[in-house]
């Protein structure tokens, strides 16, 4: 297998490991309580808020378990929440519009930065197919090395100070 | 003794500025004479600093109620450690604590004696010391810990009791450390920039200040988890609070440098982005202090608002951002690497890959964080982003982050050999394929269950392969025993090694957070004296609710007898008890924790007649994140222990 080919399948197993994870609800109480910030100012998950003196959770959730015996689904209960108390209600914010902005950019910001390290490795590497410009004499080196090491005894002798 | 303290600050603040300013000049000048008079002024700041820590102490100890502060936080029935922590219990008291911290790392930076970096030091002492200035100035004219009241309160208001954990001890200093730590790499990237020493030096320099800064992030954040998991009893230890997010970022960003440094150190590239995560993990930690202080964003963890305070802040965080990146720019063209890679497969892509990611984590929080008020700002709409948003978004970036651990193990420095490759990668592989058949077979349905645990063991199995090769080979080169190869090759090079150990910790913590978020179960019940109900596999008997008082506080307790598949396992209690002088109740949650699961029973609400509400929640490995915050923390002092002047003269060569 070819290192072009690996690099392929090891972006694409990146790829699918960066999809979200879809989430399958069965709507229970709690399932809808997940969904929603308790409104007593807390800004926990409903499903979260234990204060004794909140007021707002136990109304909140004795009218879902009402809505979930009238027969109604997540999605009617949680629209009745967004009409009552506004967007601010929803514990993220809806995957449309605006809002949209905030879901992809992080996934877009990291893919365009993929990009750019794509490109930049890649110049790297031709790079360092070019033969090197100059080649120092193995004398010339020497003494440099020698110098260095003596300047760094010098150095550890002496400390900062 | 709040003059003292006041008058001590004040002293403090006209040093600092001077050292400030005499570090620089000096610095400019080469004055050997100057320096030295700067360096004695920070050295004086600190005793300053701490001459007026000392009288806010002394205050608190002996209930001078007449200062503002004593008495918002302590009262009479305080015990001698929750009255210590009330230091950092407050606004002006957490300020004037950071002071404290920044001018004993200061004093630390000027006294170290050091081999390398040493005409960094007047540059980036000067930077710490304006930044201390600054902190001086809130401290004195704008959050003034000594500020008297008209009267003498008779009693003081006392510590909210949800602050009456052991975790007060622990969390907010070792958290402030963290974000104080992160001055001295920048200051020195700064020093760097402006004397134009921009190879390795300040790489090397910052390297352990890092790590270190880090680690005491990364334990306060970890005890901040523990604290919220076992105080505030809503099951879990991680909220996506906007404050927890702020501390979790520099950490992010700190990691994601703690990783392109060896980068620039190895391959010299890299400089112009190593320059811009230190840059961006200062700016973070006090993007942090910002936002608990100016009351622009909600959250559990804020301290009363301050405007001023936000907008001193706010341009601090300004003039760093302009400042900073003004010098990034001034010295793009000296910065610039030549760099050359051998291949685009290399341990080297794969650090690239790591910091991308933990840098798009940061930035995925960030966007989350601030998204409220863009979306307030824009559309005039105000919406909630809370835990749902950052755990979608998050989770895949942390898994691949996690499984990058793995990879990069696995690949060679420079570059691989697709025979090397798929050699080392089999073993691995297998693992990993093994532990997602044997759980779905064992009856895991959930994907993402068994990718984490997959991905998991395939780390786990890269390092433990990794460390068995090593000890194979010194076993085999020096004739000696497994064990003592297996030590001495972690001896060896410390810092590899216990990076590693890191990687393996934040392995077990992934670990610990697929169970408890993706297999937990919650159930809610309301039981009378007597009652049963069954959750799993336990069985919980609901014996009494008792009723008592103590002199601060009102108690009740619900007593539950415990059985596990039928052996009783015995009794929880969990709490709820009434402050007299607050009005919050605080929940006393009961836990009972396994290598397996947590039981976690909550008491919600009672009534006249003893029915009593308990939210019972079984938390699957919920002891492995705790677990792997501890080898996380062994391993990054492992890595930070410093090595023989010797041997790192000799590593550094290498």
């Amino acid at each position: 297998m070819g290192v072009k080919k690996l690099c392929g399948i090891a972006l694409a197993g990146v790829l699918v490991m960066l999809t979200p994870a879809v989430t399958v609800y069965a709507a229970t109480k709690d399932d809808i309580a997940k969904e929603l910030i308790c409104q007593c100012g807390c800004t926990l998950l409903l499903s979260n808020c234990n204060h004794i003196e909140c007021m707002s959770r136990d109304s909140m959730l004795t009218l879902i378990d009402q809505k979930l015996a009238q027969g109604q689904t997540q999605e009617q209960i949680i629209q009745f929440f967004v009409n009552d108390y506004g967007e601010q209600v929803l514990a993220s914010p809806p995957k449309r519009g605006f809002n949209l902005t905030a879901w992809i950019a992080p996934f877009a910001a990291i893919l365009l930065g993929g990009v750019v390290i794509f490109f930049a490795i890649r110049k790297w590497v031709r790079r360092s197919e070019l033969p090197p410009a100059t080649v120092i004499a193995a004398e010339e080196e020497d003494t440099y090395r020698q110098r260095l090491e003596k300047e760094l005894d010098r150095f550890t002798e002496r400390g900062y100070r | 003794m709040a003059d003292i303290g006041y008058i001590a600050l004040f002293l403090a603040l006209t040093v600092s500025l001077y050292s400030a300013v005499a570090h620089i000049i000096g610095g400019r000048g080469r004055d050997p004479v100057l320096l030295a008079s700067a360096r004695n002024a920070a050295l004086a700041v600190c005793g300053l600093i701490t001459v007026s820590v000392a009288a806010l102490l002394y205050a608190l100890l002996n209930h001078d109620f007449q200062i503002e502060y004593v008495a918002s936080y302590t009262d009479r029935s305080m015990s001698l450690s929750y009255l210590l922590s009330a230091l950092w219990a407050g606004n002006d008291g957490s300020l004037l604590f950071w002071g404290w911290l920044l001018s004993i790392f200061a004093a630390v930076l000027v006294l170290q004696k050091r081999e390398i970096g040493r005409e960094l030091v007047p540059y980036a002492a000067g930077v710490v010391m304006f930044t201390l200035t600054f902190f001086l100035v809130l401290s004195l004219f704008i959050a003034n810990v000594f500020d008297k009241l008209s009267f003498v309160p008779a009693d003081g208001k006392g510590l909210n009791p949800l602050l009456e954990n052991p975790g007060m001890f622990f969390h907010p200093p070792t958290l402030l450390v963290g974000y104080v730590g992160f001055t001295i790499p920048f200051a020195f990237a700064v020093s760097a920039m402006l004397t134009r020493r921009l190879g390795d030096e300040w790489v090397i320099t910052v390297r352990r200040w890092t790590l270190i800064t880090w680690l005491f992030l990364g334990i306060g954040n970890l005890i901040g988890a523990w604290w919220a998991y076992v105080e505030l009893g809503w099951g879990g230890y991680w909220a996506w609070d906007p404050v927890e997010n702020a501390s979790f970022m520099p950490w992010l960003v700190a990691t994601a440098f703690l990783h392109s440094m060896m980068m620039q150190r190895r391959r010299g590239i890299l400089k112009i982005w190593n320059m811009v995560l230190v840059i961006l993990t200062f700016v973070l930690s006090i993007l942090g202090t910002f936002l608990t202080r100016s009351g622009i964003l909600s959250s559990v963890h804020t301290f009363a608002e301050s405007p001023l305070l936000g907008y001193m802040f706010l341009a601090f965080i300004g003039v760093t951002l302009l400042g900073a990146f003004g010098l990034v720019y001034y010295r793009s063209r000296e910065l610039r690497s030549e760099a050359e890679m051998e291949s685009l497969v290399s341990r080297e892509s794969t650090f690239l890959l790591n910091n991308l990611l933990l840098v798009g984590a940061t930035f995925a929080i960030f966007v989350g964080n601030f998204f409220p008020i863009i979306s307030e700002a824009v559309r005039g709409v105000k919406i909630s982003v809370g835990p749902p948003f950052f755990n979608q978004v998050n989770t895949p970036i942390f898994l691949a982050i996690v499984l990058l651990a793995g990879i990069c193990t696995l690949i060679g420095w420079r570059q691989a050999s697709v025979k090397n490759l798929l050699r080392n990668f089999l073993w691995p592989a297998i693992i990993a394929l093994a532990t997602s058949l044997a759980l779905f077979i064992a009856g895991m349905r959930q994907a993402g269950g068994i990718l984490t645990f997959a991905i998991s063991s395939f780390v786990l199995a890269t390092i433990l392969l990794e460390w068995l090769r090593g000890s194979r080979a010194r076993h085999r080169t020096r004739n000696e025993n497994y064990f003592k190869a297996f030590v001495g090759l972690l001896g060896a090079n410390r810092p590899r090694y216990g990076g590693y150990m890191v990687h393996i910790g934040v392995v077990l913590i992934a670990v610990g957070v697929a169970g408890s978020s993706l297999f937990d179960v919650t159930r809610e019940v309301s039981l009378k004296p007597g009652d049963s109900m069954t959750i799993n596999q336990y069985i919980l008997t609901f014996d009494r609710l008792d009723r008592f008082s103590t002199e601060t506080r009102d108690i009740v307790t619900a007593s539950i007898s415990v059985s596990n598949g039928g052996t009783p396992i015995g009794r929880m209690s969990p709490e709820k008890y009434f402050h007299r002088s607050y009005d919050q109740p605080v929940t006393e949650v009961a836990i009972r924790s396994t290598i397996r699961e947590d039981l976690y029973i909550i008491l919600v609400d009672y009534a006249e007649d003893d029915t009593t509400a308990f939210k019972i929640i079984v938390n699957p490995l919920v002891r492995w994140l705790w677990i792997g915050g501890i080898v996380l923390v062994l391993g990054g002092l492992f890595a930070f222990w410093p090595e023989g002047r010797r041997q790192s003269a000799s590593a550094q060569r290498e």
